[in-house]
C-alpha cells in the first residue's frame, strides 16, 4: 500500500505518512490559516500528482500564493470554479481546467475524471509515470463554498461516491471547511465520510491543530505556524 | 426524429428519437458524459432545429465555451436557433419570489414562454438544480411542457446521486421515452465507461450496455472484443486480417511449411458507429487452455468451418459449446466457399445443433467484403442479444 507523506511532522514521524485511500477533513475557524494545511497535505512529492479543486480563488492566483517548485508545478492541476464567471472565454488547458459555477457539480466531476485520465495515461506531465497506480493528491478548498450552493444531503452524496472513488484509486483526499458557518448536523454528516479529521483552533495569536482518528496518535492540541511554506509544530 | 448524433446509438434507436419524446440521460457523479447532450445539441443545431437550453449550473457564455473547446463548434453562430436559460433566471426568479411553489410555476412559464415564443423543436434541461430546489415531483412537471401547443423533444442530463434503483424507478415510471444511463467502472484502468439503454418506449430493445471512448469530443461505442474461432486452419487468421483496418497476428510456420496461430489475430475495425476489437484464436486442440482467457469479456464470436472439410466439425461442435458456455451471441460462417464443396445449411445446422435463430453465412474470406457482412452481422446480434 502507497503511504502519502503528510508534512505533518506527528503524523509522518509516528506513521510514516497516510495510508492511500485515506481521506482527511480539515476543519478551520474563521480567519485562520487552516487551508494552508490543507495546501501542506496535497503538495506533490516525488512520482506524485494533485489536483486542486478551488471554489474560492481563480487558479492564477492560486499559482501564484503556493510558490510551488518547477516539479510540483507540473504535477498540480486546478479544477477552477471561479474564473468562469468573470472571463466565459477562459480555455481548459491540461494543468488548469474550469468549471462555470461551484454549483456545477457534474462538471466538477467531469473535470476531476479528465485530469486523473489524463495523469494515469501519463500525458500529464512530461515524465514518465514512476509509480502505478499513480499516486494522487485531491485537495477540495473548500467544501463551505460548496455547501453555500448545495444543500448538504446532495453534496454528502456526491462526497459520498468521490471518497469512494479515491479509496479505489489509491488517493488522498483533502478537504477544508470552515466549521464555524454550519450547523452541528452539517458538519457530522461531512465528518461520516472521512477516516482523518484535523480540527484547528485560534487563540489571540496563536492557531493549535489536533489529529483525530489515527490510533497511533492522541488528539492533543499542538501549536504550529508557516515557516518558509513548512508548517512547523512548537 | 431527433437524431442523438452519436452513430451506432442512432442505429440502436432504429434512426433517432420520435417527435415529443422525452429523453432522460442519467449519469454517475466523476463519469465523462456531458458529451452526450452536447453532441445531440450540435447535432440538432446542424439540422436547424430550434432548441432551448436550461442550464441552471452555468451562464450562456460559458456553456457556448464548453461545447466550443468540446466540439469545436459554436453554437451561437445562428442565434435565432438557440434560447438559453441559465444560472441568472435561476437568480432573478430567486430573488424577485419567495414562496418555493410559484418560483416552480415561474420557471414553468419561462419555459413554456421560450417554447411557444421561438417554436422550438427541442428542449435541454440540465435537471440537477431544478431537482434539488424542487424536489423529484416538482422537477418532473417542470419537463411536461404544459400549456406548449408544439411540444418539443425533451432532452434532460441527471447527475445520479441515488444509485441505480433510483433510475430503474424512473425508467420503470414510464416518464420518459427513453432511458440511459452512464457510468465508469473502475477496473487496472481507471473510468472505464459505458452507457446503458435501460428503457425505450418506441421499440423493441433488451436493457444493454456498450462501453463507450471519447476522442477528439466524439463519443465513440466500442465494442471491446469479438471473438473469431474455428477448427484449425478453416480461416480464423484470413477473416481477422480482412475484417481489419490494422491487425497483427502470431502466425509461425510449422514443420510442413505452412503457417498456423500460435497466441491469437488481433485486429481493429471501425463498423456500424462502433469501435471493435477482434480476437482470432488458435485452432489447434493444443492451445485449447488458453481459450478460457481469449473468451473472458468477449461481446460476441464469429465460428468459422471450412466447407470442404466436414471431418472437422466435430471440433466445431466442442467449440460452438464453449461459445454458448460463454454465453455469447454467435454468427457462424461457412468459409472457403469459392472451392468446390457439398456440405449445405441444413446439413452443417444438424451436425452443429445450431439454434434456428443462429446465422450461417457462406462467405470466402479471403474477400473483404463478404467478411465486413458477417462482421455487421455480429454487430447486430449484439445490439439485440439480451446478456
Ligand atoms: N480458397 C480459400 N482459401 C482460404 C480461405 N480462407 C482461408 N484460406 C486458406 O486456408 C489456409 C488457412 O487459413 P488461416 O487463415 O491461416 O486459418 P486459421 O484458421 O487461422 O488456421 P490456424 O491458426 O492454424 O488454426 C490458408 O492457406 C488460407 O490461405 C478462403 O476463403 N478460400
Ligand atoms: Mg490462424
Amino acid at each position: 500500500m502507497y503511504i502519502y507523506k503528510s508534512g505533518i511532522k506527528v503524523i509522518d514521524d509516528a506513521l510514516g505518512g497516510l495510508e492511500s485511500g485515506t481521506n482527511i477533513l480539515i476543519l478551520v475557524p474563521s480567519l485562520s490559516s487552516g487551508d494552508r494545511i490543507g495546501y501542506t497535505i496535497s503538495k506533490p512529492k516525488n512520482g506524485e500528482f494533485s489536483i486542486i479543486l478551488s471554489t474560492d480563488q481563480p487558479s492564477a492566483d492560486i499559482e501564484e500564493t503556493l510558490g510551488l517548485t518547477p516539479f510540483q508545478r507540473t504535477h498540480t492541476g486546478i479544477i477552477d470554479t471561479v474564473t468562469k464567471l468573470m472571463s466565459p472565454e477562459a480555455a481548459d488547458s491540461v494543468r488548469v481546467k474550469y468549471v462555470p459555477s461551484a454549483s456545477d457539480l457534474t462538471g466538477i466531476g467531469i473535470k476531476f475524471t479528465r485530469m486523473v485520465e489524463e495523469i494515469f495515461r501519463g500525458d500529464f506531465s512530461e515524465d514518465e509515470l514512476e509509480i502505478f497506480p499513480p499516486p494522487i493528491r485531491f485537495y477540495i478548498n473548500s467544501l463551505s463554498t460548496l455547501l453555500m450552493y448545495r444543500r448538504v444531503e446532495v453534496l454528502y452524496q456526491f462526497l459520498h461516491v468521490i471518497t469512494t472513488k479515491l479509496k479505489k484509486m489509491e488517493a488522498l483526499g483533502v478537504y477544508v471547511l470552515n466549521k464555524e458557518s454550519f450547523d452541528e448536523r452539517t458538519l457530522s454528516l461531512m465528518k461520516q465520510l472521512m477516516n482523518v479529521v484535523i480540527d484547528v483552533k485560534k487563540d489571540s495569536n496563536q492557531e493549535f491543530l489536533s489529529i483525530n482518528g489515527l490510533s497511533a496518535i492522541t488528539p492533543d492540541w499542538i501549536a504550529y505556524q508557516f515557516e518558509d511554506g513548512n508548517l512547523v509544530m512548537k | 426524429m431527433l437524431r442523438t448524433g452519436i452513430s451506432g446509438i442512432d442505429e440502436m434507436l432504429g434512426g433517432g428519437i420520435p417527435g415529443e419524446s422525452k429523453v432522460l440521460v442519467s449519469m454517475e457523479p466523476g463519469v465523462d458524459g456531458g458529451l452526450f447532450m452536447a453532441t445531440t445539441l450540435v447535432d440538432a443545431l446542424s439540422r436547424d432545429r430550434t432548441c432551448l437550453v436550461v442550464i441552471p449550473t452555468s451562464t450562456r457564455d460559458a456553456f457556448r465555451e464548453e461545447i466550443l473547446s468540446t466540439k469545436g463548434v459554436d453554437i451561437h453562430t445562428r442565434p435565432d436557433r438557440i434560447i438559453t436559460l441559465d444560472s441568472r433566471t435561476r437568480e432573478d426568479i430567486r430573488k424577485n419570489i419567495r414562496d418555493h411553489s410559484q418560483r416552480l410555476a415561474e420557471w414553468k412559464r419561462v419555459i413554456c414562454s421560450a417554447c411557444t415564443e421561438n417554436n422550438v423543436d427541442v428542449a435541454f434541461i440540465y435537471f440537477d438544480l431544478f431537482y434539488e430546489d424542487f424536489g423529484l415531483d416538482g422537477a418532473l412537471s417542470v419537463l411536461e411542457m404544459t400549456g406548449v401547443d408544439k411540444k418539443p423533444v425533451v432532452v434532460v442530463e441527471h447527475l445520479n446521486l441515488e444509485g441505480d434503483t433510483f433510475i430503474e424507478d424512473l425508467a420503470s415510471a414510464g416518464l420518459f421515452d427513453l432511458v440511459f444511463s452512464i457510468k465508469a467502472s473502475y477496473t487496472g484502468v481507471p473510468f472505464f465507461n459505458f452507457l446503458t439503454v435501460e428503457h425505450i418506449s418506441w421499440t423493441q430493445l433488451p436493457r444493454r450496455s456498450v462501453p463507450y471512448l471519447i476522442s477528439d469530443g466524439t463519443i465513440r461505442l466500442y465494442i471491446p472484443k469479438i471473438i473469431v474461432t474455428g477448427p484449425p486452419a478453416s480461416g480464423k487468421t484470413t477473416f481477422v486480417n480482412n475484417a481489419s483496418e490494422y491487425g497483427i497476428s502470431t502466425d509461425r510456420n510449422d514443420f510442413r511449411g505452412s503457417s498456423t496461430t500460435v497466441a491469437m489475430d488481433l485486429g481493429w475495425v471501425h463498423l456500424k458507429g462502433f469501435d471493435i476489437s477482434i480476437y482470432g484464436t488458435p485452432g489447434k486442440p493444443r492451445f485449447d487452455p488458453i481459450l478460457p482467457q481469449l473468451f473472458k469479456c468477449a461481446m460476441g464470436a464469429v465460428l468459422i468451418i471450412d466447407v470442404t472439410r466436414p471431418e472437422t466439425l466435430d471440433r466445431a461442435r466442442q467449440l460452438l459449446t464453449m461459445i454458448q458456455q460463454a454465453l455469447l451471441p454467435v454468427v457462424l460462417v461457412a468459409n472457403k466457399s469459392d472451392l468446390p464443396y457439398t456440405l449445405g445449411k441444413e446439413e452443417i445446422r444438424r451436425i452443429l445443433n445450431l439454434p434456428e435463430d443462429t446465422i450461417i453465412t457462406f462467405i470466402s474470406a479471403t474477400r473483404s467484403s463478404d467478411v465486413s457482412c458477417v462482421v455487421e452481422d455480429l454487430v447486430e446480434q449484439i445490439i439485440m442479444f439480451p446478456y
